[in-house]
């Protein structure tokens, strides 16, 4: 038997060849991991931020009863003890006068 | 080999005939069966897997929220707790009750609520809800007592911050969630939004091991109204005031904005809480302003002084003998409140006197009186976007008896509404231009604001007869007329008061101690900033006049407002200190 000697250019680039489908393969791999673990953070961040509307929902709603009229007129009248001015009281500052006879 | 012999042979050859032979058999017969599973009985018992291992269930989208016009949550979803039952197949219904009865005194559940928790154990409902409307500490509790097949879950409530403000403009929903009156039933398609679909994958002991969305839901568009829930509350607090000081037995006040047709508050009490509907009794529920007929009695002698003068027939200082104070028509006598001696055409509608305007319908004439009311738009609806509106009654002109021309002159023999007496006088504000109500502002949706056209008015009136109308008639009113007590200091306004007599539907007779007491008006009384109407029903004691009990409240709602409004008086109305100050950038 004649053992045939390797070119070496031969053995580079089929080593060449060999490393790159290895890297593209490792990056592959890596690439999709790296996709997945996104999607988990995407998935969380997106579980979060919809917890968080939902608060910022009650949060309003909790803002909207407070500030309700009733309560406002309660806490002034009773807690504060503040009566409402009477129309000589009154001094009207940079308002225009309501609309007259055209 | 050649030592078995031949017999041998065919005894194997038999038994490998007869094996084959099963064999074929047995194949031939499973192939029977496949054809019957998978051909003929296939719709059938596919159904039945799928029954058994699927179950399709909607998903409630998120019901859009409603706003008063400058962003006030009035209605609003939001995620809470609901406790059901999810049996399995090889569950007794005994201990699936006995569980559900752990629960009793933590949710309240009557004997009737156990029922029917019963019966649905029973029928072998695969989901039963125990309660629905419970709170979370009620939730937290029911998932600490760790019960088998009794979970905690999840679904949209509406909620009502501002608790019953607006209640009737409002309406309420069922606990599924759907519009049944008001807004949430006339805007319902637009809030609740498109259900999704979702499908549940259950193993053979019916255990939910997966689920997936076939369809994803639509969130419901929000909703603004015109509504300001400030003026919504002063006039809400005030008719309270005035059906409670007076006992009526029912009241309403509807405020809008003449130029815009915009709808600022609408109040009807008695009242009732969203939260809570439907109400107890049902009849809480009714809105007053659109849906009660009554008849007007003076306030509709606008539409009379209106016809008097567009048609020409009648001039202001024409003068009306009103002496007698009392005028027979076709065998009727009617009355004025007392003697007025000779009056103008102003000081027949200023001092509203029956005689008098009797005597401007008769030469008015019926086919112009008529004519006017249609034009007015009495006898349809105002086309306000609420439902359940009344059209009021207009009997057609045929039908008109001999009485008729007076008793319509001075607003009986029809019927109206609130709303409708209002768009009325709206007419005028607008110096002869009717301009549609609406409670509705814009939708709100993620792209942003999308803004409804306002609908174009139609004149009704000439602008000459408008404007003389109300400067010379119903700023007098409250001037110097029945409607005094609405005069509120430093605005000029204008408006109208009614008191009718209710008529007793068994005896057929106008009762005297009956009234509905009514003012309709607008201020100021040049450029209207807001017009109103309020009316209360069979106010009792000796107050009965629209001028001495709906005026008042018109006076006092229409003063907070001007003032919530930033409105200036037009004249000082007395000169003495001044201690408060008002910032006009305090505006909402």
């Amino acid at each position: 038997m004649v053992r045939k000697k390797l070119d070496r250019k031969e053995v580079a680039a089929a080593a060449g060849c060999i490393l790159l489908a290895v890297a593209t393969l490792t990056f592959h791999i890596w690439h999709q991991a790296a996709v997945i673990q996104i999607g988990f953070q995407t998935s969380r961040l997106e579980e979060r931020i919809n917890a968080l509307q939902k608060d910022i929902k009650k949060l309003e709603m909790n803002r909207a009863a407070l500030l309700a009229p009733e309560r406002v007129d309660r806490i002034a009248r009773e807690e504060l003890r503040l009566v409402e001015p009477q129309p000589e009281q009154i001094i009207y500052e940079d308002i225009h006068p309501a609309g007259d006879h055209e | 080999m050649n030592d078995l012999g031949p017999s041998y042979q065919r005894r194997v050859q038999k038994r490998t005939i007869i094996l084959a032979f099963i064999f074929f058999l047995w194949f031939f017969i499973l192939t029977l069966r496949l054809i019957q599973l998978q051909v003929i009985d296939h719709r059938r018992l596919h159904e039945a897997v799928t029954r058994q291992s699927q179950d399709e269930r909607p998903i409630i989208p998120e019901r859009g929220t409603i706003f008063d016009r400058y962003g006030q949550i009035l209605a609003r979803s939001l995620p809470a707790p609901v406790v059901c039952l999810i049996p399995g197949d090889d569950d007794p219904a005994a201990e699936l009750f006995a569980r559900v009865g752990r629960l009793k005194n933590l949710l309240n559940l009557s004997e009737k609520d156990l029922q029917k928790i019963r019966s649905r154990i029973d029928n072998r409902e695969t989901y039963i809800y125990i309660k629905r409307k419970i709170n979370w500490d009620q939730a937290d509790r029911i998932s600490q007592l760790n019960l088998k097949n009794v979970f905690v879950q999840q679904e949209n409530r509406r909620f009502y911050p501002l608790n019953s403000l607006a209640a009737h403009v409002l309406g309420g929903v069922n606990i599924d969630q759907e519009g049944q009156s008001g807004v949430e039933l006339q805007y319902n398609t637009r809030l609740e939004g498109v259900k999704g679909q979702s499908l549940i994958l259950k193993d053979a002991k019916k255990r939910r091991y997966d689920w997936e969305i076939l369809k994803e839901p639509e969130p419901g568009q929000d909703l603004i109204l015109t509504l300001d829930a400030t003026i919504q509350y002063i006039a809400e607090r005030e008719l309270e005031k005035a059906v409670r000081e007076h006992e009526a037995n029912w009241g309403t006040v509807m405020i809008s904005h003449p130029a815009s047709g915009e709808i600022l508050a609408m109040a009807s009490f008695p009242t009732y809480d969203p939260s809570d509907y439907p109400p107890s009794p049902l009849e809480v529920a009714h809105n007053r302003a659109i849906q009660e007929n009554f008849e007007p009695g003076s306030m509709f002698k606008i539409v009379t002084a209106a016809a008097a003068r567009e048609t020409g027939v009648v001039g202001f200082n024409e003068l009306f003998d009103c002496s007698e104070g009392k005028i027979r028509v076709a065998g009727w006598t009617i009355n004025d409140h007392e003697k007025m001696g000779v009056l103008t055409f102003s000081g027949v509608i200023i001092h509203s006197s029956n005689v008098g305007t009797i005597k401007v319908g008769q030469k008015i004439g019926q086919d112009n009186l008529y004519r006017m009311i249609q034009n007015f738009r009495f006898g349809q609806k105002t086309g306000l976007d609420l439902p359940g509106e009344e059209n009021g009654i207009l009997h057609p002109l045929a039908k008109w008896s001999r009485t008729s021309i007076a008793a319509h002159s001075i607003g009986y023999e029809i019927s109206v509404t609130g709303a409708q007496i209002l768009q009325a006088m709206n007419i005028l504000a607008n110096r002869g231009v009717l301009i549609p109500f609406r409670i509705a502002g814009t939708s709100l949706d993620p792209t942003g604001f999308s803004p409804e056209t306002l609908a174009a008015g139609s004149r009704i009136i000439s602008e000459k007869t408008a404007s003389e109308l109300i400067s010379r008639v119903f700023e007098g009113v409250v001037t110097e007329g029945t409607g005094q007590s609405a005069r509120i200091d430093g605005f000029s306004a204008a408006g109208k008061t009614g008191t009718a007599r209710k008529l007793d539907p068994d005896l057929g007779v106008y009762l005297a101690s009956r009234h509905v007491a009514s003012f309709v008006g607008f201020v100021p009384a040049g450029r209207p900033v807001l017009s109103m109407v309020v009316v209360l029903d069979e106010p009792k004691f000796s107050l009965q006049y629209g001028g001495q009990v709906a005026a008042p409240v018109f006076r006092e709602v229409a003063r907070r407002v001007l003032l919530y409004l930033r409105q200036a008086p037009q004249f000082v109305p007395n000169e003495k200190a001044v201690t408060a100050q008002l910032r006009s950038q305090d505006r909402p």
